[in-house]
């Protein structure tokens, strides 16, 4: 079990590179992290002594195998706990954000799995490490009249399988036609419009398309 | 021969049906469900052609009856060929249960409808793709103008080869498929049904749920969500083939009026006030026709005919049965009929429904409530039956109560004739203040207290088109005799027991017996509670009954306004009618028709003795 600082700094390496497949230099990390250069660099000694990290050319270090597995899972544990919180406890962002980075290191990974089932496998794709849908992306209900969209993801699939037959699925683009003050909407999926309850617009993550 | 109909809502599908098989329709309950599958019979070259109108469905693979029913009817493979009817100015949407139709190898026909419309929109239509991809006959049509409707039959005539079609699903389900097909024999269409947890074989469904998790788990899809997309995906393939956009001309978007708020609210209640009042209107003018008639040329000659006296009571009550069914069946039920028939098919239901969706949810139900509530108004009956377009049981339950509450034309024929003759039209309505407000409260407690799951709407606003007035009669003409089915023989019985206990003196004696509680609590004479119990079988017969017993028509001679006023209250809220309790019965069960029952009995009286101590 490694200190919560080390965990720290290699989910922080694989949120810079994405894939952990780059190299990264240490101001980079320092920056990430918002600590002292000196500091970072005794941090990353002892964890390529322990064998998370190797040195690369030009003083950066790069995730290795095990460095990558770890980080990975502590990646996954914030993306889940800050998911948890926004989403399912209403808990802003930025606190969210701050918090699942405390919570992360304490809880175990069966309890991560439960909490992951339980939300129906509602975490982000990885790839969007250590940050929750809840900055970036939205549902229905936050777009205005007019917006074209994708849906990214349908919370409960099972009760609304309707909007899987009348076009209305992860990776499709949509435009909002109209929205009433009471939130109710009709967007247009396959060339035909389809009205939503609010209830059933709030299921519908979707992602802006440029 | 039989060929059976298949198509999303609103395609042109009952058009085709009744330009091929004109009139002799014959509607039948599918067995096991309440869904009604409309069938009839057209003759091609000295052969006998039974032609099934299968309900409108967007997937075979949901969970509603009508797709359940679909899905079931084809899968028993009892039928000839399937004719496909798709709307070909929404395609893609169409393609997807095309496609799907095409999975079940069934020999087809697929009508691409609407081509007139497509012309107008500026879209070229090559069939060719569609032909050589599932190997049928590919018939462009235009159902509104007759055109090419004729080749339909001799296209199903010559299907005998069943349609071929892959669709290319992920390779995960393909290889979901494989292993199905492998350890169960289960064929393609089975295991992606079983995939997606339909089907009856359990040991095939836990399989394929093991399987469909882990997909789940893999992908952050479920199995349905990575089917329905390929589905969709291959869908937007062929239509990209098939179809060249030239430009596309403007078209006038009624839509900006009617979903929005403003206009749209108001003009909404703008609808189904102005329903209200033109059904009420010419309903009035009908009815006291047909009642004239009746008294005329049966009652009178009947009475005078000098039969015996029992004979004489049973004839009349059966002769009393039929102008009171007749009396609200044509004018009040049918015109009410032929207006949401026009509301319906125009498309301006669904808009309606969108509209009235937030409102509907605070009484705990979705927008597709609007249409029992404003079904009510003509009568609950059919309100009752349109309860089952709801989802869940939730749902259905509270609509029953609200809709079985609401003042239907029977009971406004008694607020008119009792309140606003004698008391005055401000008092008249206060009546309906008064309901719509205990319709309210029952709501809100209802949306609080039902137990069950909350399920949002989901609903494609069908284009807005100009209604077919054939099609509109022939719908109206069909729930009317449903509700005559229903209603008539009731009618009848009840009429007969009321009269047969009248005759006998059993209705005197109750009378005595209850007149000292009906004045304690409510104020009235005992006369009166026998027009309330007659009011059980009719609602109007409670303002008739009262007129006979009370000994003249000039109610406010022998009645103070008070009594009339609470008497008329007491009516509305009383007791659903002999009817709506039979189809309460075969909608929502006993337990809650029992509840129903009970809690309008309670509400009735418990106003009425309010306003009693209050006003008295």
């Amino acid at each position: 079990m490694l200190p919560s600082a080390f965990e720290d700094y290699l989910e922080a390496i694989l949120t810079i590179t994405g894939d952990g497949k780059r190299p990264v230099a240490l101001q980079e990390i320092a920056d990430a992290l918002d600590t002292e250069r000196t500091v970072v660099e005794d941090t990353l000694t002892s964890l390529i002594e322990e064998g998370y990290l190797e040195q690369a050319p030009g003083g950066a270090v790069r995730l290795t195998e095990r460095g990558f597995t770890l980080a990975s899972r502590v990646a996954r544990k914030h993306r889940v706990l800050q998911c948890f919180l926004t989403e399912m406890l209403g808990v802003d962002a930025d606190r969210a954000s701050k918090e699942a980075c405390a919570l992360e290191h304490g809880i175990s990974d069966e309890t991560i799995d439960r909490l992951s089932t339980y939300m129906g496998g509602n975490q982000p794709a990885p790839g969007r490490m250590g940050r929750c849908r809840g900055r970036d992306a939205c549902t229905l209900l936050d777009c205005k009249e007019g917006d074209t969209v994708r849906v990214a993801m349908i919370r409960g699939p099972r009760r609304n399988r309707r909007l899987l037959d009348l076009g209305i699925f992860p990776g499709e683009v949509v435009q909002i036609r109209r929205k009433l003050p009471n939130n109710s909407v009709v967007v247009r999926a396959k060339g035909c419009d389809i009205g939503i309850s609010p209830e059933v617009a709030a299921s519908i993550i979707v992602e802006s398309c440029p | 021969m039989r060929f059976a109909l298949v198509g999303n809502p609103s395609v042109g599908k009952s058009l085709i049906f009744n330009q091929l098989t004109g009139l002799g329709v014959e509607v039948s309950n599918y067995p096991g469900t309440t869904v009604e599958l409309q069938r009839g019979n057209t003759c091609f070259q000295r052969e006998m052609i039974e032609l099934v109108d299968l309900p409108g469905v967007y997937s075979l693979d949901g969970e509603s009856e009508e797709e359940a029913l679909v899905r079931e009817f084809l899968g028993q493979r009892e039928i000839d060929a399937v004719i496909v009817v798709t709307n070909v100015t929404r395609l893609e949407r169409n393609l997807y249960l095309l496609l799907q139709v095409a999975e079940y190898g069934l020999p087809m026909v697929v009508v691409l409808n609407m081509v007139d419309e497509a012309v107008k929109q500026g879209l070229e239509i090559d069939t060719n793709p569609l032909r050589d991809l599932l190997g049928v006959d590919v018939i462009l049509a235009a159902a509104a103008q007759g055109k090419n409707i004729d080749q339909i039959i001799p296209a199903a005539l010559a299907a005998t080869r069943p349609a071929t079609v892959e669709i290319p699903y992920d390779h995960h389900i393909e290889a979901a498929v494989r292993s199905l097909g492998k350890i169960f024999g289960a064929d393609r269409v089975e295991s992606i049904q079983a995939l997606q947890g339909i089907g009856d074989n359990p040991e095939l469904l836990e399989a394929a749920r093991a399987i469909a998790d882990e997909i789940e788990s893999r992908h952050r899809m479920t199995a349905a969500q990575i089917i329905a997309a390929n589905r969709h995906n291959f869908a937007h393939q062929i239509a990209d083939l098939m179809l060249k956009e030239d430009v596309m001309l403007p078209r006038s978007d009624l839509d900006g009026f009617l979903t929005r708020a403003f206009p749209g609210i108001p003009i909404l209640l703008g609808v189904l006030v102005g329903m209200l009042l033109l059904v009420f209107a010419l309903g009035t003018f009908l009815e006291e026709m047909i009642v004239e008639l009746f008294d005329v040329f049966a009652l009178e000659p009947f009475h005078m005919l000098g039969l015996p006296p029992l004979i004489d009571v049973v004839g009349a009550s059966i002769l009393l049965a039929l102008q009171a069914g007749f009396g609200i069946a044509f004018p009040y039920v049918l015109l009410f009929y032929i207006f949401i028939s026009i509301l319906e098919d125009s498309g301006y239901m669904t808009r309606a429904a969108f509209l009235a969706d937030n409102a509907m949810h605070r009484l705990g139900m979705h927008g597709g409530a609007v249409i029992p509530l404003t079904l009510a108004f003509g009568c609950n009956v059919p309100a009752i039956m349109s309860v089952r377009l709801l989802h869940s049981r939730r749902e259905r339950i509270i609509g029953s109560f609200l809709a079985t509450m609401v003042p239907c034309s029977a009971r406004t024929v008694v607020i008119a004739g009792i309140v606003a003759a004698f008391v005055g039209i401000g008092a008249a309505f206060s009546v309906y203040a008064i309901v719509f407000v205990l319709i309210l409260i029952t709501g809100l407690f209802l949306s609080r207290v039902t137990p069950g799951e909350r399920f949002g709407m989901i609903m494609e606003m069908v284009p807005l088109r100009r209604p077919d007035p054939r099609l509109v009669l022939k719908k109206a003409w069909s729930r009317l005799s449903e509700f005559l089915f229903i209603a008539m023989p009731l009618l009848l019985a009840g009429s007969v027991v009321l009269g047969l206990l009248e005759f006998f003196g059993i209705m005197t004696l109750f009378e005595q017996i209850v007149e000292p509680y009906t004045m304690a609590l409510l104020g009235l004479p005992g006369y009166s509670a026998t027009a309330l119990i007659f009011g059980i079988l009719r609602k109007e017969m409670a303002f008739e009954t009262l007129a006979i017993l009370a000994g003249t028509a000039d109610l406010g001679s022998v009645l103070s306004s008070l009594q009339l006023y609470i008497f008329a209250i007491v009516t509305v809220l009383f007791v659903p009618c002999l009817a709506t309790i039979t189809v309460l019965l075969r909608e929502v069960g006993a337990r809650i028709t029992l509840a129903i029952t009970a809690y309008t009995v309670a509400l009735g009286l418990f106003v009425g003795a309010l306003l009693f101590h209050l006003l008295g």
